[in-house]
């Protein structure tokens, strides 16, 4: 039955429409005009509140609460105003609860839960193979390996391989560049289900030795360094040496398994049609994906490619008998790529919910501690009829605005929040890479708020019909009951307790970084640049490239301050994993029982690579410009080999050589020296296994990296260094110049980022514990001053009540750390079922934590004690 | 029942207006200066009704669908909102009706108590 609601013009005809008949019997009774409209006009009285009421009848109630919420808000608004400081002090604590949470969710949805852009993305599976005897989780395939699984597993419906290169390309760029590359079987994409934004993909045409070398182009790449060039399709560009077409440009996608530039058909390498790869069980560099067949699950799958798996490994015992217990894993592709920054994740998110814990405690401290203030206001108004609804409104219209104002500081603090955490996660996921923040930030903010603002509405007590209140009601003073110390007391334990746990993770953290970057790693990281110039593009001869490299480092000898001049194969710590690894064997050593051979990294150096390097040779004689191919076969080893295989000291001059079948028939090597060790792939330098060999009897002109020492700004040389190179060989790519020290700063970063937002989130619940206890002693010395004021009329001295209050600090600090450390131990604990490789921290961090908590407690709790003992006796005894 | 005002008129009681305007409109359609008219000179000058609180009643009544309005041209020709009582509006009035008399009845017993029934 809704009617037509009359609008405001109706109302005014109407009540002209009275007047007008009212005028108009005045004058037919006899009144003069003028007077009759007078008296018409006096006797309807208000014309506006009339017309206000008439309408308010049509209004909806909604409205009207509404508006009387809105009162309430106004209310609350000028009663904070009152209390600028505790408002504030709320407000932020809430932003920066809200807003790390509200960060950490929108990474954590768009890392872990957003779905992948793939085609029926959740048939889609990766399939590893590891060895954990040996330590290696991910060992990938060998073609052989993949033939096998191919011609044997049905219930994946077709399987795509990807493995990575580094080609030097020619033509897409003006200067010639190293770039990754994936190398791909023809099904590869089909089986991913990715698209073309632009022409085709590689397809079963590509497949096989015989087909024309095509590109395709990944969608960042082209975006970024092509700026989305549309005619990039059917560009001849050259790979290497050999010939390719661009057939087109993917959409954009999570890069994995690596984040190349550009992805080629098998065809463009020259390594993957050689025998090596076809044959070789054991050279393994591929990686492999599967898509389900239609009837098939994650666990079919699983039964049958174990089943297929014990057959190949029980068909080629020379091959994986003994050698670490080869294993094969199935997982989802979702799960692989999220699955390092998991945990990460999971920490981070446990850090923010401990960080919105630790604000809402602290919030809800100060909003008791308001509240008991106000009690005699409270009382007031449920005296004068404002029922339990009545006042709860008013608290939680206080405790929203409170909360809201909270919610869009943490919003906006979000954003910030959010491109620092993405940038640290994008180091353990690709997925986080381009994460921003969106909408659910908002929600996410806003349904924090509600949450908190809801809680403390509810914290305070009402003052109760049955208690009697005349006391407060009478003076409006504060009055103190042991229950609401006991909770004001509790929320500051609580905080105390949550921040131990922060503190002391934060430290461990810091502790494992200060480790690592105060960690011996024997080289001299200062003075010596190293700078990648991998094989030219175009089929330059050994003989013709050591020319050239001799040529170079002759003249780079002449630039001032340089020192040494030395060619190498690994950059330490940024090529690690690249330095490959072989088992080989000594003169004289036979393996106990069931043991392997020992493994060693090969790293083929240039004389003077030591003393660029500033690695002491322990014994013996460095390599010279005399060993060369068709001189005698000589290798250097680390101190660690020596002592490990040559206990009594004897290693010179004895014989070492390979044994891996990548060799073919062993080449035994005369030992002529003994560097000391050095761990170029780990920045905390473990026992290091390496042999070292002259580049020049390795049939190489050179090893792909540069280093030069020397006295001045390594940094200066760059610009000379690359004019020199490009003169001699034009097409050379110059890449990446950094001294070691800065090449270990950055892969120390991840860590370094993991350390700063830990101690972060440790810093602002340290900060928000201490406001707290803080707090928590000044309302309690406020409220006993009569209390202090008797102690000192009996004859405590001031300092006495000083300490008393110090000492209630302390108490409340030393059983907030006691619970942290307790509640900490069973967090890791329980967290140890869902993450692996939970550590407790060290002693040093858990005391380091508890000693900061305790003492910013008692700092906190100075000024309160001051106040205290400065109580004036008379001032005190009169105060109720 | 009603406590008299300074100019000897007597004020409504709460929640009578309702019944008042009601009964006023069961004789054909009014627009509002017409009811008070109605009210006073039925009540021989003794009510009045301020109009501060008649139109917001009117409405009121609207609203719950026992009036219903229409425009049209009054004895004066003005435009004036005509106001009628609908066929719930009628069933309401004489619902109210039976109230008031049981509570006039009712009043009126401890008021004045007839003699008899005193025990």
């Amino acid at each position: 039955m809704r009617r037509d609601v009359p609008d405001i013009d109706d109302l005014d005809d109407e009540i002209r429409g009275h007047l007008a008949i009212s005028i108009k019997e005045r004058i037919d009774r006899g009144e003069d005009p003028a007077a009759a409209r007078l008296a018409a006009l006096r006797e309807f009285g208000n014309v506006t509140l009339t017309r206000d009421s008439m309408r308010g009848v049509w209004r909806p109630r909604w409205i009207d609460a509404l508006e009387a919420f809105a009162r309430e808000l106004r209310f609350a608004l000028r009663s904070l105003l009152r209390v600028k400081g505790m408002a504030a002090t709320v407000v932020i604590t809430l932003a920066l609860g809200i807003g790390a949470n509200a960060a950490i969710f929108s990474v954590v949805r768009s890392v872990l839960l957003r779905p992948l852009v793939n085609r029926d993305e959740d048939r889609l599976v990766y399939i590893r193979q590891s060895t954990p005897g040996s330590g290696v989780e991910n060992r990938t395939f060998s073609v052989p390996e993949i033939d096998d699984l191919k011609s044997r597993v049905t219930t994946i419906r077709s399987f795509g391989d990807f493995s990575t290169v580094e080609f030097v390309v020619v033509g897409l760029s003006p200067e010639s560049r190293t770039v990754r590359a994936g190398v791909v079987s023809g099904s590869y994409f089909d089986v991913m289900g990715l698209r073309p934004v632009l022409g085709r993909l590689i397809n079963a045409d590509d497949e096989g030795p015989e087909a024309a070398g095509v590109a395709v182009i990944t969608y960042r790449f082209w975006a970024t360094a092509l700026s989305s060039d549309p005619n990039v399709i059917g560009k001849s560009i050259r790979l290497g040496p050999k010939p390719a077409t661009v057939v087109g440009v993917l959409e954009p996608s999570i890069p994995y398994p690596a984040d190349t530039e550009i992805i080629a058909n098998v065809v463009t390498s020259p390594h993957h049609l050689g025998a090596l790869m076809k044959t070789n069980r054991s050279h393994r560099m591929t990686e492999l994906f599967g898509r389900l067949a239609p009837d098939a699950t994650l666990e079919s799958v699983r039964a049958e490619l174990s089943t297929v798996y014990a057959a190949i490994v029980r068909e080629h015992p020379e091959v994986y008998a003994g050698q670490g217990n080869f294993q094969l894993r199935v997982t989802k592709l979702r799960d692989q790529i999220s699955r390092p920054a998991r945990t990460v994740l999971l920490v981070l998110l446990a850090a923010a919910a401990i960080v919105f814990v630790i604000a809402c405690s602290n919030v809800a401290n100060l909003i008791l501690a308001r509240s008991v203030r106000r009690e005699g206001e409270l009382a007031v108004r449920a005296a004068l009829g404002a029922g339990p609804g009545a006042l709860r409104r008013t608290l939680l219209a206080e405790s929203l605005l409170l909360c809201g104002a909270g919610a869009v500081l943490g919003v906006l603090l979000a954003r910030p929040f959010v491109s620092l955490v993405a940038q640290f996660a994008a180091r353990f996921s690709v997925r986080a890479i381009g994460v921003s923040v969106d909408t659910s930030v908002l929600w996410i903010g806003a349904g924090l708020a509600m949450v908190s603002a809801l809680l403390l509405a509810y914290v305070p007590r009402l003052p109760s019909a049955q208690a009697p209140s005349g006391l407060g009601l009478a003076n409006g003073s504060v009055r103190i009951t042991p229950g609401t110390n006991r909770r004001l007391r509790l929320f500051a334990t609580t905080q105390i307790a949550f921040s131990f746990v922060l503190l002391a993770s934060a430290g461990m953290l810091l502790a494992t970084l200060v480790a690592m970057q105060t960690s011996n790693t024997g080289y001299d990281t200062r003075h010596v640049l190293a700078i990648d110039i991998p094989m030219p593009a175009t089929g330059v001869s050994p003989n013709s490239a050591a020319e050239v490299y001799e040529e170079v480092s002759r003249r780079i000898g002449r630039l001032p301050g340089v020192e040494n001049i030395a060619d190498g194969m690994v950059v330490p710590w940024r090529d690690a994993g690249k330095g490959p690894t072989f088992q080989f064997t000594v003169e004289g050593y036979t393996p106990a029982d069931g043991e392997d051979n020992p493994h060693a990294g090969l790293r083929p150096v240039s004389p003077r690579f030591f003393a660029a390097l500033g690695v002491p040779l322990v014994a013996g004689r460095d390599f010279t410009d005399a060993d060369r191919l068709g001189a005698e076969p000589v290798s250097i080893i680390s101190q660690s080999i020596a002592q490990r295989l040559f206990p009594n000291g004897d290693a010179l001059n004895r014989r070492v050589w390979w044994t891996d079948p990548l060799f073919g028939k062993p080449q035994p090597r005369r030992i002529v020296g003994v560097a000391a060790d050095v761990d170029d792939e780990h920045v905390v330098p473990g026992i290091a296994m390496t042999i070292y060999q002259p580049i020049r009897q390795m049939g190489m002109g050179t090893a792909g990296r540069l280093f030069v020492r020397t006295a001045g700004d390594p940094y200066a040389l760059v610009a000379p260094i690359t004019r020199i190179i490009r003169t001699l060989s034009p097409d050379q790519p110059v890449e990446r110049p950094a001294t070691l020290e800065d090449v270990r700063a950055e892969v120390l970063a991840p860590e370094r980022l993991n350390a700063f937002v830990f101690s972060g989130f440790a810093g602002i619940a340290l900060l928000i514990a201490v406001v707290g206890v803080a707090g928590v002693l000044a309302f309690s010395v406020s409220a006993r001053t009569r209390e202090f004021g008797i102690r000192l009329a009996v004859g405590s001295a001031p300092r006495q009540l000083l300490a008393r209050v110090l000492s209630e600090g302390a108490v409340i600090a030393t059983i907030g750390v006691a619970i942290g450390a307790a509640g900490g131990l069973v967090l890791a604990r329980l967290a140890s079922q869902f993450i692996a490789d939970v550590k407790l921290p060290g002693a040093f961090p858990v005391i380091g934590a508890a000693v900061l908590l305790v003492g910013a407690a008692i700092v906190a709790s100075l000024m309160p004690a001051a106040r205290a003992s400065r109580v004036d006796v008379l001032q005190a005894l009169r105060s109720e | 029942m009603a406590k008299t005002s300074d100019d000897g008129r007597l004020e409504l009681l709460q929640g009578t207006l309702d019944m008042l305007i009601l009964r006023t409109l069961q004789w054909g359609p009014r627009h509002g200066h017409g009811i008070g008219q109605a009210i006073r000179a039925q009540s021989d000058d003794l009510l009045k009704v301020e109009t501060g609180s008649l139109y917001p009643a009117l409405h009121r009544l609207v609203k719950r669908g026992w009036l219903k309005w229409e425009w049209d041209l009054s004895e004066a020709n003005q435009r004036a909102k005509y106001y009628r009582l609908t066929p719930a509006g009628k069933a309401q009035l004489v619902r109210e009706q039976d109230r008031w008399s049981q509570l006039v009845n009712a009043i009126g017993r401890i008021m004045n108590p007839a003699p008899d029934s005193k025990e």
